[in-house]
């Protein structure tokens, strides 16, 4: 196609226009501020102090590093936003997600997202993939499923399947009272991951999970679970707020390294196939 | 990826970890033939193990009616059909296993049931799909066939489950072969029920963990058989350990009936796990069937258990005979013993049952009385 004249003088006032206002916009961040927070720490991700605080869209990519791998991409941004009071950190993560996946089931997966730290903070970090041997990283997870569970949802088949109906289980026996440790005992002994204290199995009292791992396959539950954490379905997705420590080592003026995940349940998504970032600045503010 | 060794089909294979053979190896033994599909192993496993919340649909074991039963819904039929047409030469065979047939990204092929097919266990599976010629139900031969499959987990030698989960949460006892998941350490990522063949582990959804058969262990620590196998009724199973083809023990009934006869056969050996429970085929089922889920062999197999002589027959005389294992077996005339390791009888029992006829009517109190042939 060519230009007339006068097309192309119009062609010339628009790219300069666009060039003269090159110098306003602002560029895109290269680094997740931790910004100051008086006060307490939102811990709700509706609360609109959030709306305060400019977010970094953190771009996801595929875990395609080890098996099992995710090859086709499906959330592509985490849109970050950080606040700390100075003892604790706190991330507001918002993705896109269609479909609302709460419910584990046999080939069925919950929708999930996980913030990373160096368990150390130094200027060498480990690999970004799950940290590495001897260099952990400390991660927060939180589930969907979990979530559900600590909003209300009651920890009986009949939350999963509304018109399941059982016949008789052991620990119903006449013989093994209501509340006693009889029955509890009889409980566990139909239910080996709790009786072994697999803190994933037993009944939620947090939707989050403080986890340490040092290398992919090598994820275990941290010595103390600190963390707190809340998440709500929105129009578009989910909106989750994760609490944790503040890193230590990490004065104001400071630089770590943070990483993202998020898993979109109606995508099979689970464990190592997510979507993820790779190591991103941490940088936190220094209190005006 | 390792080069591994897989006897059952003759080759070396790619396996996600190096060759690494227990101090022993449970096996199993199910002769098809003696199966009636009572499901009394099935209440056995399921009242010992799986009575508790997150449990109801799981059947450790389980028995199906071949060719149109399936739990769960399609499991082998919809493996073969993604490992689509391959083949045996001989005793080797040369198509891909599982492990080679892997999607990008993955460990194993495999496919991941959905809760419905996990529904409906048993149901239709025993009415006749085929067309029967008006007539053909009073000819001596059936125009229609079917047998029952009892399964529990193979304990393969080269598990899927445990090459696919990316946690190492499930490992080969070293003791006695028996694969089991950790439950204090799986975290629910179902990778173990996608890449199972045999579709024997199955995701707990009030745990979110995984769970599946343990061959019993804590018997088989005690020298006894698993629960499926001492309440079957029919007598159709034996449990013991495998030696490999090359130090095959003929005093060992699993060495003897596997390596020593061939009468017992490893389920699809083709996938490429070395399963370690072997199946005596059905005698009346058309071999190209059998064929394909036994592997090869099946004609002789039939032909020697056909025609078995007191060796065999005493052999599988001593099936259900005992709740101990037996290591080792003894013929001695008409009668067969089961050993201990050491030599040490367990039971004997006479090739051929006594016969016990009662009078059809019992004057003395005057009541009739049936005799069961």
């Amino acid at each position: 196609m060519q230009l007339d004249s006068r097309h192309f003088s119009v062609f010339l006032a628009l790219l300069l226009a666009a060039c003269s206002q090159g110098g306003t916009v602002a560029a895109p961040p290269t680094e997740i501020a931790i910004q100051p927070c008086a006060g307490t720490l939102p811990a709700d991700p509706l609360d609109p102090r959030w709306q305060a605080v400019a977010p970094f869209p953190a771009p996801l990519i595929l875990q395609d590093m080890v098996e099992p791998r995710l090859l086709e991409t499906s959330t592509r941004e985490v849109r970050v936003r950080t606040l700390s009071d100075g003892a604790r950190v706190a991330f507001h993560l918002e993705w896109d997600d269609a479909t609302k996946e709460d419910l584990p089931m046999p080939a069925s997966f919950v929708d999930a997202c996980a913030v990373q730290l160096p368990a150390k903070t130094a200027p060498d970090v480990p690999a970004p993939q799950m940290g590495e041997p001897g260099r952990a990283v400390e991660i927060v997870l939180w589930r969907a499923s979990w979530q559900a569970v600590v909003d209300g949802r009651p920890d009986t088949l009949q939350a999963i399947h509304p018109n399941a109906t059982t016949d008789h289980y052991p620990f119903d026996a006449a013989s093994l009272p209501e509340g006693s440790d009889a029955r509890r005992a009889m409980q566990l002994r139909y239910s080996p991951a709790r009786a072994l204290g697999n803190d994933l199995a037993g009944p939620r009292e947090t939707p989050v999970q403080d986890l340490l791992a040092e290398g992919p396959g090598t994820l275990a539950p941290a010595s103390a679970h600190t963390s707190t954490g809340k998440g709500v379905r929105t129009a578009n997705g989910w909106s989750v707020v994760l609490v944790r420590a503040m890193p230590p080592g990490l004065a104001p003026g400071a630089r770590t390294q943070v990483a993202f995940a998020v898993w979109q349940g109606a995508h099979e998504e689970t464990g190592a196939r997510k979507m993820r970032t790779g190591w991103m600045p941490l940088f936190l503010e220094v209190k005006p | 990826m390792a080069r591994v060794n897989n006897w059952q089909i003759g080759r070396d294979m790619s396996y996600w970890y190096p060759e690494s053979r227990p101090k022993r190896q449970f096996a199993a033994i199910f002769d098809t033939n003696k199966c009636i599909a009572c499901q009394t192993c099935t209440l056995a496993c399921k009242t010992t193990w799986t009575s508790g919340v997150g449990q109801e649909y799981m059947l450790w074991n389980n028995v199906e009616t071949k060719p149109y039963g399936f739990y769960p819904l399609g499991w082998d039929v919809k493996l073969l059909a993604e490992l689509g047409a391959q083949q045996w030469k001989g005793d080797v065979y040369t198509g891909r296993t599982v492990f080679e047939a892997a999607r990008p990204g993955e460990r194993a092929l495999g496919w991941r049931p959905e809760e419905y097919d996990y529904a409906h266990p048993n149901v239709g599976e025993d009415d006749c799909a085929g067309s029967i010629e008006k007539g053909a139900a009073f000819v001596e031969q059936h125009m229609a066939w079917f047998f029952y499959l009892a399964r529990i987990c193979n304990h393969c030698t080269y598990p899927a489950c445990l090459a696919s989960c990316p946690r190492g949460s499930i490992y080969k006892r070293p003791e006695d072969g028996i694969v089991v998941v950790d439950q204090g350490r799986c975290r629910g990522y179902q990778e173990c029920v996608k890449a199972c063949p045999y579709k024997k582990v199955f995701f707990n959804p009030m745990t979110g963990t995984s769970e599946k058969c343990i061959a019993c262990f804590p018997k088989i620590e005690q020298e006894q058989q698993p629960q499926c196998f001492v309440n079957c009724i029919g007598k159709i199973r034996m449990a013991g350990f495998i030696s490999r083809p090359e130090d095959a023990n003929p005093d060992n009934p699993i060495d003897y009936l596997v390596h020593v006869r061939k009468i017992a056969k490893p389920l699809f050996p083709q996938l490429g796990l070395e399963p370690n429970v072997y199946y005596i085929p059905p005698i009346h089922v058309p071999t190209h069937f059998t064929r394909q889920m036994f592997g090869p062999g099946i004609e002789k197999a039939i032909a020697e258990y056909r025609n078995a002589d007191k060796d065999l027959a005493g052999l599988l005389a001593l099936f259900g005979s005992s709740e101990s294992i037996m290591h080792r077996w003894r013929r001695e005339g008409d009668v067969v013993m089961g050993l201990k390791e050491d030599g040490t009888e367990i039971v004997r029992v006479p090739l051929k049952e006594p016969v016990h006829e009662r009078v059809a009517y019992d004057a003395s109190l005057k009541v009739q009385r049936t005799n069961c042939p």
